[in-house]
């Protein structure tokens, strides 16, 4: 892999990375999001491979600790902040799946499609609907990234959705609470 | 406190709950979880049951026995449900089986959550909180006092503000307490602050609480009032003398009612009803500067005007009855009546200090009352000092006056007076002379 490094140092960009196969229009989208929601330069980069070590045999998802934990020793330092795209499932070994992964005030965020393309009652929601959860899954797990925790208001995109019809029913919108924290986290100097 | 031998559970558990503004404390074992439980309170543990030496039954067990007030959560994995069963017998508020969906974690906590707030109102009903007084205990039968009992029961059925002025020992508070009574939360806390007696700094602390690390000495994160009163009633007595900068702060959590903790940047939401009291005149306040006009309109949605003791004067002789009976129950002391000359008295009283000097009025003749009945001696430490007996306006007068005193004090020797007024004696003389001033005080004044 080579060393992808920003022209631009100054400046704090966020970079998406769609790994595998994950469909690069869902990269686009979280980025156009993440760009026009928090003022932030956003780089979509070219899709990189799977870190193959974050496969788990027994339960055949992928581990999102073991990703996040590949993904920060990729040479992306001159990145702000990560969100990497995937289109497997993933999980944390407590819960039996993931939508979206990452550490309080941490660097890197995941973001997995698999189970967004799959209503409760199993039918498949339009290609527009997967990618409005993408880019809410994404918003929110950037929101860790910058330090914010789980909002108690369900029209807050800090909200923890558990199922694909919590997320259908939070607002594409932060709370006036949260956006202060937003606004606060990315008034912080930030040096590469 | 998540308790699992295994690390990548403890720390999967520790991000989520993290990001959820949860604090969170990991333990290896059994051992390691009692020894933290020593040192600091827990509400919650997630317990794995299969761990080696001390297994989660066990650490169950030695909890409940410990610290029956923790709530602990087993986690499982397929294939052990008879343990699980085990352990809700034992006394575990529930269990998990792992791994489980992001949903069930949510509601379960959620569940916690309802869970222990029921129990806060259960410890409060039990008298740790403030012990909440019946409507029926205010006494008074004026005119004015009725007109508040009917307002009183108007206001409790909604959630606006309501101020209640009236000067010091009223019974605000009393009113207060009988609105929160009388109204939809009065299962819930009531917590009364008197916020001329707390510095600013401290009331902010107290009110909004603080996450460890907020200043110094915010050694954990503590809930404010505004948390703690947990969809009850907040009564915010001397609300004149909070600082402009806190009223800035009030006002903004009356309109988002969500308080954001010292030190913190993460919103929580509160459910409170707001009661505030003062003994000043805000519009006064307002006038100088000094009260925020945006804020008196928001804590003054309903007024509720307390009238001074000397301007219902026909309840003097049920509350002196009333803390009469109050503190012989008290005391075990027999005393059976106020004689009439006596409530006479009492009723002519101004009672600068209202109710409350009655009450401690009472008290103290119960108290030292020989009798059975209190009498008007029972009361001398009300009387103002005889009118006769004060120097008038004059110069004169008063120099007339201090002189007679001095005199007095050196047994009429008129050397030693002569020396303690700085005078010499020929002029002591010449003035006891103009004043036409005797020892036995007949024309002294």
């Amino acid at each position: 892999m080579t060393e992808t490094m920003h022209p631009n140092q100054a400046a704090p960009v966020v970079a998406v990375v769609p790994f595998g196969s994950a469909p690069l229009i869902a990269a686009k989208v979280i980025a156009a999001h993440v760009s026009g929601y928090l003022n932030l330069a956003v780089e979509t980069l070219p899709p990189m491979d799977i870190p193959p070590d974050a496969l788990d045999q027994g339960r055949l998802q992928h581990n999102a600790a073991s990703l996040i934990q590949a993904i920060e020793a990729m040479p992306l330092k001159d990145y702000f902040k990560i969100i990497a795209l995937f289109n497997v499932d993933l999980f944390i070994p407590l819960l039996t799946h993931v939508f979206g992964e990452a550490r309080q005030n941490g660097r890197v965020a995941l973001v997995s499609i698999f189970r967004l393309e799959t209503h409760v009652d199993g039918s498949s929601p339009s290609s527009e609907r997967v990618l409005e959860r993408a880019a809410k899954i994404g918003l929110h797990e950037l929101g860790h990234l910058l330090n914010l925790l789980h909002c108690d208001d369900d029209r807050c995109l800090m909200y923890f959705s558990g199922g694909v019809d919590t997320l259908d029913r939070t607002a594409f919108n932060f709370c006036r609470y949260c956006r202060t924290a937003l606004r606060r986290a990315l008034a912080k100097p930030w040096h590469p | 406190m998540i308790v699992d031998d295994e690390r990548i559970i403890r720390e999967s558990f520790f991000h989520w709950f993290q990001k959820s503004g949860h604090r969170v404390a990991t333990a290896a074992s059994g051992d390691e979880a009692l020894a933290k439980l020593g040192e600091t309170p827990f509400d919650l543990l997630f317990v794995d049951i299969k761990m080696p030496s001390m297994d989660g039954i066990e650490l169950l067990a030695a909890v409940k026995e410990t610290y029956p007030e923790t709530m602990v959560i087993i986690i499982t994995a397929y294939g052990s449900i008879e343990s699980a069963v085990q352990a809700m017998k034992i006394g575990a508020t529930d269990y998990l089986l792992k791994p489980f969906k992001p949903d069930q974690l949510s509601l379960l906590m959620e569940k916690v959550i309802q869970q222990q707030k029921r129990q806060s109102e259960f410890d409060y009903l039990k008298g740790r909180l403030e012990k909440i007084t019946r409507f029926d205990n205010i006494i008074g039968q004026s005119a004015a006092m009725t007109a508040i009992f009917d307002m009183i029961t108007e206001v409790a059925g909604t959630d606006a503000s309501v101020l209640l002025a009236g000067e010091t020992g009223t019974g605000k508070e009393l009113i207060a307490k009988a609105i929160h009574a009388k109204s939809p939360r009065a299962n819930l806390p009531y917590i009364a602050i008197n916020c001329g007696a707390i510095p600013d700094t401290l009331l902010e602390s107290e009110l909004f609480g603080h996450q460890k690390g907020a200043f110094t000495g915010a050694m954990q994160t503590c809930k404010g009032f505004f948390e703690v009163v947990n969809g009850g009633t907040l009564f915010l007595d001397e609300v004149g003398e909070i600082s402009p900068k806190m009223q800035v702060d009030l006002l903004r959590v009356l309109e988002e009612k969500k308080i954001i903790r010292v030190g913190s940047r993460q919103p929580v939401a509160v459910d409170f009803r707001l009661i505030t009291a003062t003994s000043r005149d805000l519009e006064a306040q307002i006038s100088a500067g000094d009260f925020r006009e945006d804020f008196y309109y928001r804590i003054n949605v309903i007024q509720i005007e307390i009238p001074a003791l000397r301007q219902r004067r026909e309840d003097i002789k049920l509350l002196a009855e009333h803390f009469l009976k109050k503190f012989c129950d008290e005391t075990t002391k027999r005393v059976d009546r106020i004689s009439p000359q006596t409530l006479k008295l009492l009723e002519a009283y101004d009672w600068p200090g209202n109710v409350r000097e009655l009450e401690n009025a009472i008290e103290r003749a119960v108290v030292l009352s020989k009798s059975r009945i209190l009498n008007e001696s029972d009361f001398a430490f009300l009387r103002p000092p005889p009118a006769a007996s004060l120097p008038g306006p004059s110069l004169r007068e008063m120099e007339k006056y201090h002189i007679c005193t001095i005199l007095d004090r050196h047994g009429w020797n008129v050397t030693q007076a002569a020396k303690a007024l700085e005078i010499n004696r020929v002029t002591l003389h010449k003035k006891i002379r103009r004043y036409q001033l005797k020892p036995d005080g007949a024309a002294k004044r």
